[in-house]
């Protein structure tokens, strides 16, 4: 049994299939593991991927870009307006819907994105060798009804069958793995993706296998795209140095200018320099330029230094700092820069730094590990279920460290999902024949007073150890109102001690 | 002791298998203990067999291990009871403690005697555990499972009890469904679309249970390549025809289950009855459209029938009224009449003698008749209001200015006759609407072309007309009209005049052709030119033998004209082709006119 995942970003779209319990990404028929969400519509047909991008030089007021940016939004809204303004095709508006007109046909861009996920399709099935319907898409956590409901549809228009539609950083997470072995414990997890036209950036706490997303915050100002801007004026200025043209009116020089700009800055992720080579790019002169990996991170060190702000902005507003964060997760295109990855690591020192799958294709590996999982269930999601009680609080035990300062240690932390059940086996010394346990709730981090104490458990009659401690096995029960049950055992004389705590009403 | 803060909600990603798992138990309403406590159950469960396995230790030794294929091997390792429902994990638990108590080794060291090399019944458990163990293998096994009741119930065994009958057959082959969440059977009160979707599995019905198994023979006995693969070729073809005839069980199966199926019963009469109100209502519907519309009919008849009701009573009253009014005027002038009578009869007709007062009389009824009303309403009043004297001069005057009027009248009337009388000579004697000159040839032609255009022929008198046209020597173009009026005029004429006018034609016709018919001395020449011989006009009937003799010896008959004029007695054979020529000709004249006529008609249209 086998299923596709597929994430269909702004500028690219990437396929993945789970079989066998292994999630791969496939490649399409030029043998791209990433194909360009890029469809040229002609009179006789409609081309999609890496052709239809290269001769949109030629063809370019009916070729259809960054679709996603439009799908399923009005004309309203601040961000289709934008995409209108920046479009090359014409776009009107009828019966209340954003359309493209193209050779005097109405395209919906529901169709343009029918079209891609009809070629992510045959890819996935090609690879496959079989006809494989069910898919999970990943969506940006900030897509609204209309725009799932629009994507929904394209996809279902496409003959896929929709098993669900997650998020992006969830996805993330997933292909990773994080949080999926240890059913217990709670750790942060911040999402960095850097696509081709937006940088997004979300942080998602996990607790016993479940992701709860903190915040998110996206900038639609930076993007991969912007990289290229910057190295394609820059070969251009150079190109004026050396043969005193100003190329930057010309659109189509811009145009190959950007595709040559694209190609190096691909190559210098891996390469320490890059060549850029346009034939005849102004008037029949060619252009031939070397760029080394140190000049490109000069030319792009302000939209860097954007990148990193906005993540310190973040912590911010979650209330976090760098070191509450356990992992960083990198995905997206872009962030296949070094010098970002460097940036990243230069904020979270001690963090480990998540890159080992290629970040382009962390996110549909993610989508295809989910559609593994859900393959064979036949429910679909119900809204109500996503949402979960959890628990509001840490539940925390005062002991002594070894100083004979206060020291706490949490038992149950907070924001576990309801029900939950924790054991720990404490360690009380052994020189007293009673032991007294002392629970206190408190949030977040703020210092501990008497009044985050809420219950205490004594435990008497005890066999008394001169050397040694006493084990007591305690076991934290939390029903899904937020009620605890609490049962100590002392593990040498099996005694053992109950006690219940309600909810305040 | 009470926590400040209750749980809250929160919003998770439904993402990753704990996820699935948090979801699963909270909709069956466990905790996690819980399903770790069933897990547990199922563990204490198995040791339960252990009892059983001991039983069995009997059997196992009848066990050849050359036959282990058609061993059970879920009795062999002691899960006979559950079979297909064993987990994994019960298998190997069950194999190990096989194994335990049946090695050799372990055997052998309790003093028992093994069977040399591999006829010790230990390798069946082995082979037992291999094949359970190999999901493939074990399905394969699974698929042929002797205990498994293959029957499928007919129509009559559930007639009676349908739902007790085929409800746990349909359960037991939910067993080989690849879909997972097999509908179940129903009851009496299922929905429509419940056994609907319950049909539309069934018949799609998606097995998994496959014939492997029985293969005869095993690829691995074969020599070379070809023969592995016939081998192959036979095995797939067995497992074929056995998946089909499982394909066929099924389907019978559910066949009968459709026929016997009360509930389909029931739904299919609920759609007959529905179709049939329908219809009822259709026709319902139409029926009352023809009754609306007959009785809009009928109303508009009635309105017709009432609109001229009225306007025939109107038309009666105002004849009643017109005739009122008649009345009246003809009352008054009977009684202004009276009134002149009396009048003048009081004044003795202003005369003295008998001979005077009678003629006073004629005239004054002459006045009396002549007169309106209105002139006769002056005179009463002259006479009235004059003497004696006075009275008979208005009257004297009256009966003059009356007799004026007579006179003028008749004078009129004679002058009217005159002209009708005029004009009717005028047509009589030559064409109407000027003089037309009528030669004694075009009256000759004349008479001709009415001969030859006789009562009945199409545009008959254009067609003289314009024969008359085309064949005569004065330059005089006659339309029909006068033709016509010309051949009345000339029938009007006395016989005698026809026989002047006979007789002058034949006077002519000897002047045309200015020979007389005498004797020829000259020798009888054979040609057929200049001979007068035969000038003598053909009668009647020479005319019908001729034609007759025509008809019987058609044209390509050999010495035709000898037999034609053998036919008619009296002609030689030159004469008659003569006169076939001369009637050739004439037929042809008048087609040509008749055809000019047409032309002219058409053209005129």
């Amino acid at each position: 049994m086998a299923a596709i995942g597929v994430h269909l970003g702004a500028t690219c779209a990437c396929a993945a299939v789970y079989k066998d319990g292994r999630a791969d990404v496939v490649a399409n028929d030029a043998g791209d593991r990433v194909t360009p969400a890029v469809v040229a519509f002609s009179e006789s047909e409609e081309v999609v991927g890496l052709a239809a991008k290269q001769s949109r030089i030629r063809n370019i007021s009916n070729t259809v870009v960054k679709v996603k940016q439009i799908l399923g939004r009005s004309s309203g809204d601040p961000q289709a307006e934008k995409y209108i303004a920046e479009s090359k095709c014409s776009i009107i508006e009828k019966n209340g819907k954003l359309q493209y007109e193209i050779d005097n046909k109405l395209i919906n861009p529901e169709d343009v994105a029918k079209l891609i996920f009809s070629k992510m399709k045959e890819t996935a099935q090609s690879a496959l060798g079989s006809d494989v319907n069910d898919v999970v898409i990943t969506v940006p956590f900030d897509f609204g009804e209309n725009q799932k409901n629009a994507l929904g549809e394209a996809a279902a228009a496409a003959g896929f069958n929709v098993m669900r539609l997650i998020h992006e950083p969830s996805a993330a997470l997933l292909a990773y793995g994080i949080g999926q072995d240890s059913p217990t414990g709670k750790s942060n997890v911040l999402v960095y993706k850097l696509g081709g036209t937006s940088l997004s950036i979300t942080v998602i706490e996990v607790n016993s296998g479940i992701y709860r997303v903190l915040a998110t915050n996206t900038d639609d100002s930076i993007g991969g795209v912007c990289f290229t801007e910057a190295l394609a004026q820059h070969l251009a200025s150079e190109f004026q140095r050396s043969c005193k043209h100003d190329i930057r009116g010309n659109p189509r020089a811009m145009m190959k200018l950007m595709n040559s700009a694209d190609i190096a800055k691909h190559s210098l992720s891996t390469l320490g320099s890059a060549n850029c080579f346009v034939d005849s790019l102004y008037e029949g002169l060619d252009f031939d330029c070397n760029v080394s990996r140190a000049r490109f991170e000069l030319i792009c060190s302000s939209l860097f230094s954007k990148c990193v702000e906005a993540i310190k902005k973040l912590l911010q507003q979650v209330g976090f700092t760098a070191d509450d964060i356990n992992k960083v997760v990198l995905c997206g295109g872009s962030a296949r820069i070094p010098k970002l990855q460097q940036l990243i690591k230069d904020i979270f020192p001690t963090v480990e730094l998540l890159n080992s799958i290629p970040p382009d294709e962390v996110i549909p590996i993610g989508a295809a590990i989910e559609a593994g999982i859900l393959l064979g269930k036949e429910n679909p999601l119900l809204e109500e279920e996503t949402l979960i009680e959890c628990s509001a609080k840490d539940i925390l035990l005062k002991g002594v460290d070894e100083s004979g300062a206060d020291k706490f240690t949490v038992l149950f932390p907070s924001g576990t999902p309801l029900p939950a059940r924790r054991q720990h086996t404490l360690h009380a010394p052994g020189n007293t024949s009673s032991v007294c346990l002392e629970l206190y709730e408190s949030l977040g981090k703020s210092p501990m007073n008497e009044e985050g104490k809420f219950a205490q458990i004594v435990l008497q009659d005890l066999d008394k150890k001169e050397d040694g401690l006493h084990d007591i096995l305690t076991v934290l029960t939390m029903k899904r109102d937020g009620s605890l049950h609490v049962t100590c055992t002392d593990q040498d004389t099996g005694k053992c001690e109950i006690i219940t705590v309600e909810v305040a009403s | 002791m009470f926590l400040l803060i209750a749980s809250v909600l929160c919003q998770v990603e439904p993402v990753g298998r704990w996820f699935e798992a948090f979801i699963k138990r909270r909709n069956i309403n466990v905790s996690a203990s819980f399903q770790e406590l069933e897990d547990e159950k199922e563990l204490s469960e198995e040791s339960g067999d252990e009892e059983l396995q001991l039983e069995e230790f009997p059997m196992l030794k009848t066990l050849d291990p050359k036959d282990w294929k058609n061993q059970d091997h879920y009795a062999v390792l002691g899960l006979g009871n559950i079979r297909y429902r064993a987990t994994q994990k019960q298998i190997k638990a069950a194999h190990k403690s096989m194994v335990l108590k049946h090695h050799p080794d372990k055997r052998k060291a309790a003093g028992e005697q093994i069977g040399e090399g591999d006829n010790d019944y230990f390798t069946c458990i082995t082979k037992a555990y291999e094949i359970l163990s190999d999901p493939v293998k074990r399905r394969a096994f699974n698929s042929i499972d002797p205990t498994f009741d293959n029957s499928v119930p007919s129509k009559s065994e559930a007639k009676e009890n349908f739902f007790e009958v085929f409800s746990p057959v349909f359960e037991r082959n939910a067993r080989w469904s690849n879909k997972k969440n097999v509908p179940k059977l129903g009851d009496m009160n299922s929905s429509f679309e419940e056994v609907d979707a319950f049909y539309s599995f069934w018949y799609n019905f998606d097995s998994w249970r496959e014939f492997s198994y029985l293969d005869e023979e095993e690829k691995e006995k074969a020599e070379c390549r070809d023969e592995r693969r016939w081998i192959e070729k036979q095995n797939r073809a067995a497992r074929a025809l056995r998946k089909k005839e499982e394909m066929n069980r099924i389907r019978t199966l559910v066949d009968n289950a459709y026929s016997c199926d009360p509930r389909i019963k029931k739904f299919k009469e609920e759609e007959k009855a529905k179709k049939e109100a329908e219809k009822k209502a259709k026709v319902e519907a139409k029926r009352k459209e023809q009754e609306a519309k007959e009785k809009q009919r009928q109303a508009e008849l009635e309105a017709a029938r009432l609109a001229k009701e009225k306007e025939e009573e109107e038309v009666r009253q105002q004849a009643l009224v017109a005739k009122k009014e008649k009345e009246i005027q003809k009352k008054a002038i009977k009684k202004e009449r009276q009134k002149l009578r009396t009048t003048c009869k009081n004044w003795n007709y202003f005369s003295d003698n008998e001979a005077d007062c009678v003629k006073m009389m004629e005239e004054v009824e002459k006045l009396c008749d002549r007169l309106e009303l209105a002139s006769l309403q002056c005179l009463n009043e002259a006479l009235t209001s004059t003497t004696r004297e006075g009275g008979k001069a208005a009257v004297v005057k009256q009966i003059e200015e009356i007799n004026e009027q007579i006179r003028r009248e008749k004078e009129e009337a004679e002058a009217r006759m005159r002209q009708a009388t005029k004009s009717s000579e005028k047509s009589s004697t030559g064409g109407g609407g000027g003089s037309k000159n009528w030669p004694e040839d075009d009256l000759q032609l004349l008479i001709k072309a009415v001969n030859l255009f006789p009562a009945g022929t199409n545009s008959r008198w254009e067609v003289i007309a314009n024969y008359m046209n085309l064949h005569s020597a004065t330059g005089i173009k006659r339309t029909a009209k006068d033709v016509i009026n010309k051949a009345k005029s000339l029938q009007k004429l006395d016989p005698h005049q026809k026989d002047d006018i006979n007789k002058k034609a034949f006077d002519k016709f000897k002047k045309e052709h200015g020979v007389v018919p005498q004797m020829d001395s000259a020798a009888p020449s054979e040609r057929f030119e200049g001979s007068p011989l035969d000038s003598s006009p053909w009668t009647t009937e020479e005319q019908k033998l001729l034609e007759q003799a025509l008809k019987t010896y058609p044209v390509n008959t050999p010495e035709r004209w000898e037999k034609i004029a053998a036919a008619v007695p009296g002609r030689s054979k030159k004469d008659c082709m003569k006169r076939y020529k001369e009637l050739v000709e004439m037929v042809k004249a008048k087609k040509a006119a008749q055809e000019q006529v047409m032309n002219a008609t058409k053209v005129k249209k």
